[in-house]
């Protein structure tokens, strides 16, 4: 019945249409449905998946005095472009003139040879948009490149070579958009190196097979090394190798001609960041002990960008500080930068938010919460970044202060 | 009389056909199969009081003595590895553990990888209001002063409640206790306040009574791989004998 009163309704009309329009009309319309049919079963036969683009976007710039101000972004993970849209214009309006942002390996050559950018391009135009740089740190190895019953980090010498290609790929595609790459991340952690025991040689030979097909891709691309995790852990340690040994090790391996800057990842824990860097430690200054190790080895020409960096405030934490405390401590460890590290280019927070809370203290790491609610620490940023007054108290007294 | 053991026979058939049929297809959880070490390697993040704190190379924690627990029951050594909280999925995953008994809430987005046992713990928001202030609960907030953490989830649900209810008072504090100090001290109306901020505090202030209720629910659970289907039945197992012999309640009575 529903059908027949169908055919009623619309039959009369495409009679009408096609009186309407003439034989050469209807072929050149009929063309284009078929065109555009084609090219949907082409995008579904590829995988690709069409990224949501949301509308009414124009150009904006970074209005910042600091342009050293940094933060890394998580927004692989981000489902919907409206959201990657919000944070990248908080991003912005923080007076942040720069991200990191993860590409993993994993998500564009889920099948082998075929790269999908879809989201990858999405994400790279919408930070275009906003002005933003991007510094990007590629890792995570695809089912396919790696031993079954493995965890994404675990990268098999034998798929060096694709991951080479892949960095190059990303690097010729992104040419005009992305300068800065970061080869891997956290290589002197054994979680990070596939639950296998920390080796700087396999890690030197895959920065260098990286970094000499990057080159050949973009000669201008600039090859970050390290992104090296603070720890404390001792040579032969299960769990990984502090990083100023396996900086050293790297050196003496040969890392030198295989990279054009250090990303570091540096925390302040409970510590000021004024605090003096101790070997035994765990502070914000850590960052000077790899610096002399790098000037050591004569590369005191190369310079630094901070790619982690921060403090907690999780109020059950044991190395969390207090809400206004890690605010203070943020804008304090950038004016102590700029006083102090020259060879210092950028210095990025970790992190600007998770796509969803994580209900445990890595949610106390963010500047934004998942529902984009600014924490202190953001304003505090805002106002150091952008040259305004600071912002009047968030909260009320302590009620014992009254 | 005569139907009545025509139904107990039948039962006992039943219940004799059912234990046959899962011994026949292997559903009765083998230990060694779970466990192939012969001990269970338990996963931590030993940074996160009162569930686990790494003091002096000693853990200690709810965590710590609830796996305890579990591996007692199950008849196997328990061996502990500190993890960082970001690894802690990998290394389960990797086989590096054998489960994560680390205060993980539950994550809808893991669990094609991964299986969790039931709660042990309930972290979920709490309206805390006074003792006497009787009849107060979230359908009758209105011209309420409510405290918070600020920038807290509390504090975003607060502030979809405020813009349902114009009337309603948000009140933040730079930190939870300081909002439980407020309502302490008759500065607020109620508190809006994670589960386990509430109890430690009322730990402290023993002589303080208060009403709490319940507004979202964020249990912990312990995870295992998916595919590891005896360690779950051992663990699971394991916590609902715990539960039901009141030792999980007085883990919690411990330490929270």
């Amino acid at each position: 019945m529903c059908i027949r009163r169908a055919k009623e309704i619309v039959y009369p009309k495409v009679a009408a249409l096609s009186h309407r329009l003439s034989r050469k009309k209807l072929s050149g319309l009929l063309a284009i449905v078929a065109l555009a049919g084609l090219g949907w079963l082409a995008l579904d036969w590829t995988g690709a998946v069409p990224v949501e683009q949301p509308l009414g976007l124009s150009q904006q710039f970074v209005q910042t005095e600091k342009p050293q101000v940094c933060v890394h972004t998580l927004l692989e993970n981000e489902v919907e472009a409206t959201k990657i849209m919000r944070s990248l214009e908080m991003t912005r309006e923080l007076g942040a003139a720069t991200i990191v942002q993860f590409f993993p390996w994993a998500y564009v050559e889920w099948q082998e040879g075929k790269y999908d950018w879809a989201r990858t391009d999405s994400i790279v135009r919408l930070a275009r948009l906003q002005g933003l740089r991007i510094i990007a740190r590629l890792g995570l190895v695809p089912d396919w490149a790696r031993p079954p019953g493995t965890t994404l980090t675990n990268l098999p010498d034998a798929a060096f070579a694709d991951f080479a290609e892949y960095a190059a790929a990303f690097a010729a595609r992104y040419a005009t958009d992305i300068q800065r790459i970061i080869i891997w991340n956290e290589p002197n952690l054994s979680a990070e190196w596939g639950f296998q025991p920390v080796e700087a040689a396999r890690y030197v030979r895959l920065l260098a097979v990286s970094y000499a097909r990057i080159k050949q891709a973009n000669p201008a691309a600039v090859v970050l090394a390290g992104a090296l995790a603070p720890t404390l852990e001792k040579p032969g340690s299960g769990v990984g190798l502090n990083e100023l040994d396996y900086l050293s090790a790297l050196y003496q391996l040969g890392a030198q001609e295989h990279f054009d800057a250090l990303a570091v990842h540096t925390y302040g824990f409970r510590a000021a960041p004024e605090s003096p860097p101790h070997p035994d430690h765990l502070n914000f200054r850590r960052v000077e002990l790899l610096r002399l190790v790098m000037i050591n080895n004569g590369d005191s020409h190369k310079p630094i960008t901070i790619t982690e960096t921060g403090w907690n405030d999780h109020a059950r934490w044991l190395h969390a500080v207090r809400p206004s405390q890690r605010a203070a401590y943020t804008i304090r460890a950038f004016q102590y930068a700029e006083a102090n590290w020259d060879w210092l280019q950028a210095m990025c927070i970790w992190a600007l938010r998770h796509p969803a809370d994580l209900r445990g203290y890595p949610d106390g790491y963010t500047l934004l919460n998942a529902e984009f609610l600014p924490k202190p620490v953001y304003f505090e940023l805002q106002a150091y970044a952008r040259g305004w007054a600071a912002s009047d108290s968030l909260w009320l007294r302590p009620p014992g202060e009254n | 009389m005569r139907q009545r053991i025509l139904i107990v026979f039948a039962q006992a058939a039943l219940a004799v056909a059912l234990f046959v049929a899962t011994v026949l297809h292997g559903n009765i959880p083998d230990r060694e199969r779970a466990f192939p070490t012969g001990a269970i390697r338990i996963g931590v993040d030993a940074s996160y009081p009162p569930f686990a704190v790494d003091d002096d190379g000693a853990l200690r924690g709810l965590d710590i003595d609830l796996a305890a627990a579990i591996a007692r029951e199950i008849g196997l050594p328990a061996q502990f590895r500190n993890i960082g909280f970001y690894s802690l999925y990998d290394a389960l995953i990797s086989g590096e553990v054998d489960a994560l008994v680390s205060s993980l809430p539950i994550d809808a987005a893991r669990t094609d990888v991964v299986r969790y046992t039931s709660a042990y713990f309930n972290n979920g928001l709490v309206l805390v209001s006074a003792a006497d202030s009787s009849g107060l609960d979230v359908e009758n907030l209105a011209g309420k002063r409510i405290a918070v953490e600020y920038a807290s989830s509390a504090d975003s649900l607060l502030r979809r409640w405020s813009a349902d209810s114009t009337e309603l008072q948000r009140m933040p504090y730079e930190l939870p206790e300081y909002a439980l100090d407020a309502l302490r001290l008759g500065h607020v109306d109620a508190a809006l306040i994670d589960n386990l901020t509430y109890r430690l505090y009322q730990r402290q202030h023993s002589q303080w009574t208060s009403a709490v209720q319940f507004i979202t629910h964020d249990p912990y659970a312990i995870a295992v791989r998916r595919g590891n289907h005896d360690a779950w039945q051992l663990v699971e197992a394991a916590l609902e004998q715990l539960r039901a012999g009141g030792e999980l309640a007085r883990l919690i009575a411990l330490w929270a």
